[in-house]
């Protein structure tokens, strides 16, 4: 496709050629994971099948949606967004997510949820209408609290994280609440941030204190609710936003290394946390025991190989809770390292995607809420991939639109929604 | 449409059919990441495009991809990696998918663990809750633990070799067809009513060949399901995954006296004190150390005497803790510890060895004494000291063995070891005569089956924070004893009310199942 004629097609028209071709790569992947189902049990359910049913017919009318309310933003954004559900999609229904069907419809509606998420995203942000969603920052603090002290109150626990009734997870909400928050907090403090002695950033005393005032209390609860993933990436978003309202290289060193500190530090308070630590730094020590998960994601790395055992055809089950936190295990021992690359690939243009709508928007609100929401996607992205292959201690999060999990999904989808209307400057 | 697609699936064409599914798959996904890529852009803004930061996202996600190549394309470079997938990843695609795991065999040859056919995270065990810690589980979530892990390299068809450490993709492919069967020297019937006994409660019951040190019960309660591990490795409250037996730590009571008695035997100290009802104080700041008869007196509203001046085999049978502080104190500290070191009370007892690791108890803890006064409340088995009950139970077996301290078993494999020379054979010849008469008209006496000549010691171990903790340690026949039994009932009260009982139907059943009166086949 030359520039010209996609320029010609219009975004909606290159978006929809882009999601055409996930659509076929689906389509794909779908065959090959029926085949190998059928050859184990010639019974074909169509039940399980309804998620990628409703990508086919959702994504096109979440399309259409865009075409009608004439939004003109980025293309390859929307396109990243859409093959990275159907991948998501296609590996749930591989890892049999879907096989209860009808009976257990918490699997299936996650998706027709998050695409209607997508569109109130894309509906609040579009045509330039962002700016006004700054008022709404205290708001958003205040939901985020609400969201943690219910979670406090009454959350269970279960595999180390917090859950409400129906294994909800809400606190994935918290963070484009937070990331809305500190945009409209910190874009009218932009001059205060903004200061710098040699390189340093040295925001005034007040501003300062203002800051870690309201941000110690979420935090605070963070570590009272035990969800240090939480708390390492929230802490995450808020460097990358001080450092996208002051542009000042001193944020993001400082910040950098108080994270890493932090990491380090959080392992004398939690054991959990000292002995995702130890695993990470020999995970031999104890093979069949706190190594086991992470050893067998990478023997299952290492039997996907350059290529993949093609999908369907691995054996990701070996793999302890492979279809949330671990999931990048099991496209990594079916679609291989290429396949691998090409998904990182993805990633990695959205999130550059997602900046340079920043970078495009018109209000110093708008281009923050544009870094916050692409920091905490690019943030968990890496924290989770790096978890799975042992570069880093696992931090319990999940993998953006790909992981199992309707918390997740539908949030992610919503800031997707959101980021597609920012990218739309008119 | 349906049955068609269906009928192309599974008709021969399949494997080409999915390989070149899984070609085009590929091939589409790169032309739309590369189309997405490649699709035109917002305008840069006027300010700033952010590429410092687009950078450092997009080079750490390539850095990660980087490090994930190391393990997944140049894995087989890491010889502890190596090690760990030739064991341990159970791929069907793998060499493993032809290997059966061997089963785990009780001494007479009857299946404790057994695979199940077509199943690699398949396993059966016969005896399910009764006998999950010694044995552990085999589980594709939770890992391998105890003797399933320790004799993994055995059970999983390729024992520990030089090749191990040796590197290549080859050797991913190198293992025997067949797991070999693994046979441990539990009986499992005495496994099976051990753990039924304990009828739920929490404790531990050890039940061993004295002169072998081989293990016919090593029981655990509650216990839990091994093929579903996953509740019982979250109950923190009542921590039924673990193994009480050999690492639970309690202070071990009366049955400490044991040890005390036979010190005291091998010395030559003066035996005979003075044992009054108001008890014994060892220094001016202790509490008095008074025997349990001080509290039920006082509880009928009664003054009890005392045992007047009597020897050690009188407060042997009756367990006078007036007369084994007195005791304590008198011994020389040095005597003192030198037995601990021999009873081996401060180092695990390792259980079983293995090519895949050892099978170790906790470590039991005793205070190193420097005073004669600190001697007063460890004689009895209170203050700072704990054991576990596979301790009580080796110390018991010692008195058995006439002196010998054997190194206990749970394999067949492992040779017999003897750990320490703990008494002479006249000590603990007199030790056996002492213990018989605890049985025959003291504390032990509702275990004195007929014709059996059972020696014991009863324990009722303060412990804070409840109930005391309830012991009783025996062997028999006195001449030649050829089975020991240790019971331990956490919180359980009286040794002789709620561990005694168990120990008397354990007996029963050992005799029935001819350990006690037929000689150990495996004497050295």
């Amino acid at each position: 496709m030359s520039r010209k004629k996609q320029q010609a097609l219009g975004p909606v028209g290159t978006a929809t050629g882009l999601f055409l071709l996930s659509a076929l790569a689906i389509a794909c992947a779908c065959l090959a994971i029926l085949g190998v189902k059928l050859a184990n049990a010639p019974v074909l359910q169509v039940e399980p099948l309804f998620p990628l049913a409703a990508y086919a017919v959702g994504v096109p009318l979440a399309l259409l949606w865009l075409k009608l309310s004439g939004w003109k933003g980025d293309a390859g954004l929307v396109g990243a967004v859409f093959l990275l559900c159907g991948i998501g999609l296609v590996i749930q229904f591989r890892m049999g997510s879907f096989s209860q069907g009808l009976a257990k419809p918490a699997a299936l509606l996650p998706f027709p949820l998050g695409l209607a998420a997508f569109m109130i995203g894309t509906l609040l942000t579009g045509k330039g209408r962002g700016a006004w969603l700054s008022g709404a920052g205290w708001l958003a603090y205040l939901a985020a609290l609400g969201v943690l002290a219910a979670m406090l109150l009454l959350g269970r626990s279960f595999r180390g994280g917090t859950y409400l009734a129906g294994n909800l997870n809400p606190s994935e909400i918290v963070k484009p609440l937070l990331a809305l928050f500190l945009a409209s907090y910190l874009s009218r403090r932009q001059k205060a941030f903004g200061d710098t002695q040699n390189g340093i950033p040295v925001p005034p005393l007040s501003a300062l204190l203002g800051l870690v005032a309201l941000w110690g209390i979420p935090m605070l609860m963070t570590i009272a609710l035990k969800d240090l993933g939480l708390m390492m990436l929230l802490n995450a978003v808020l460097i990358v936003m001080l450092f996208a309202i002051a542009r000042r290289t001193g944020y993001l060193a400082i910040g950098v290394a108080a994270v890493t500190a932090a990491g380090f530090g959080v392992q004398f308070i939690s054991a959990n946390a000292r002995t995702r630590f130890d695993v990470w730094l020999n995970p031999f020590a104890d093979p069949t025991g706190k190594g086991w998960q992470i050893l067998q994601a990478l023997a299952a790395m290492y039997s996907g190989g350059l290529w993949g055992a093609g999908l369907g055809a691995g054996v990701p089950q070996s793999v302890p809770i492979v279809t949330s936190d671990f999931v990048y295990a099991a496209v990594a021992e079916e679609i291989g390292l290429v396949g691998c690359t090409l998904l990182l690939l993805v990633y990695a243009t959205l999130f550059s995607r997602g900046l340079r709508a920043a970078g495009a928007a018109k209000t110093p609100f708008e281009r923050l809420l544009c870094v916050g929401l692409t920091g905490s996607l690019a943030v968990q992205t890496i924290l989770n991939v790096a978890g799975v292959t042992k570069a880093l201690p696992m931090t319990g999060i999940t993998l953006p639109l790909i992981s199992h999990g309707g918390s997740s999904l539908i949030t992610t989808l919503l800031i997707a929604g959101l980021l597609t209307g920012l990218s739309d400057r008119k | 449409m349906l049955e068609r697609l269906m009928d192309l699936l599974n008709s021969d064409v399949g494997p080409d059919l999915l390989r070149a599914l899984k070609i085009v798959f590929l091939a589409v996904l790169a032309v739309a990441a590369l189309g997405i890529l490649c699709a035109p852009t917002v305008k840069p803004g006027k300010v700033t495009s952010y590429g410092l930061l687009r950078i450092l996202f997009a080079g750490a996600l390539f850095a990660v991809l980087g490090y994930q190549a190391t393990w997944q394309m140049l894995g087989y470079t890491n010889p502890a990696f190596v090690k760990f997938m030739r064991r341990y990843n159970r791929r069907p695609n793998a060499a493993e998918k032809q290997v059966m795991r061997g089963p785990l065999l009780d001494r007479r040859g009857r299946v404790l663990a057994a695979p199940v056919s077509g199943d690699v995270w398949g396993r059966r065990y016969p005896l399910g809750e009764a006998a999950a810690h010694p044995l552990g589980y085999y589980h594709s979530t939770y890992g391998i633990t105890a003797v399933e892990r320790v004799c993994d390299p055995t059970l999983s068809g390729y024992a520990l070799d030089k090749r191990d450490e040796a590197l290549g993709k080859a050797l991913f492919a190198q293992r025997a067809a067949e797991g070999e069967a693994v046979i441990l020297t539990l009986d499992q019937r005495l496994q099976q009513k051990a753990y039924e006994l304990l009828a739920g409660r929490k404790g531990a019951v050890v039940i061993m060949r004295p002169r072998s040190g081989a293990l016919l019960a090593l029981v655990s309660s509650p216990g839990f399901d091994p093929l579903n591990p996953a509740e019982a490795i979250a109950d923190e409250q009542n921590a039924p995954a673990f193994n009480r037996a050999v690492q639970g730590r309690y202070p071990p009571g009366s049955t400490f006296k044991i040890l005390l008695a036979g010190l005291a035997l091998e010395k030559g100290l003066p035996q005979v004190y003075a044992c009054p009802g108001q008890g014994y104080i060892a220094g001016p700041s202790t509490p008095p150390i008074r025997d349990s008869e001080y509290y039920a007196y006082q509880r009928k509203g009664a003054v009890w005497p005392g045992w007047g001046s009597i020897g050690l085999k009188e407060a042997t049978v009756h367990s006078s803790n007036v007369y084994f502080a007195q005791l304590g104190v008198e011994s020389r500290p040095e005597a003192f510890n030198d037995m601990m070191v021999k009873a081996r009370i401060r180092e695990p007892l390792t259980y079983l060895h293995a090519s895949g690791g050892n099978l170790q108890s906790a470590r039991g803890h005793v205070p190193e004494v420097t005073k004669k006064r600190a001697i007063a409340l460890l004689a009895i088995g209170q203050g700072e000291v704990l054991t576990t009950p596979l301790h009580v139970a080796c110390f018991t077996a010692a008195v058995a063995a006439d002196g010998r301290m054997m190194c206990p078993r749970l394999s067949k494999a492992d040779s017999i070891e003897e750990l320490s020379r703990l008494f002479s054979a006249r000590t603990a010849g007199q030790l056996r005569a002492i213990l018989r008469e605890a049985v025959s008209r003291g504390t032990g006496k509702g275990v004195d089956l007929a014709g059996l000549n059972v020696c014991g010691k009863t324990g009722t171990a303060q412990a804070p924070g409840g109930e005391d903790h309830a012991w009783f340690t025996c062997f028999a026949p006195q001449r030649a004893p050829n089975i020991v039994i240790t019971v331990l009932i956490e919180r359980g009260g009286f040794g002789a009310k709620a561990a005694l009982p168990v120990a008397r139907a354990l007996l029963q059943e050992a005799d029935s199942l001819g350990y006690v009166r037929v000689a150990e086949e495996a004497a050295p």
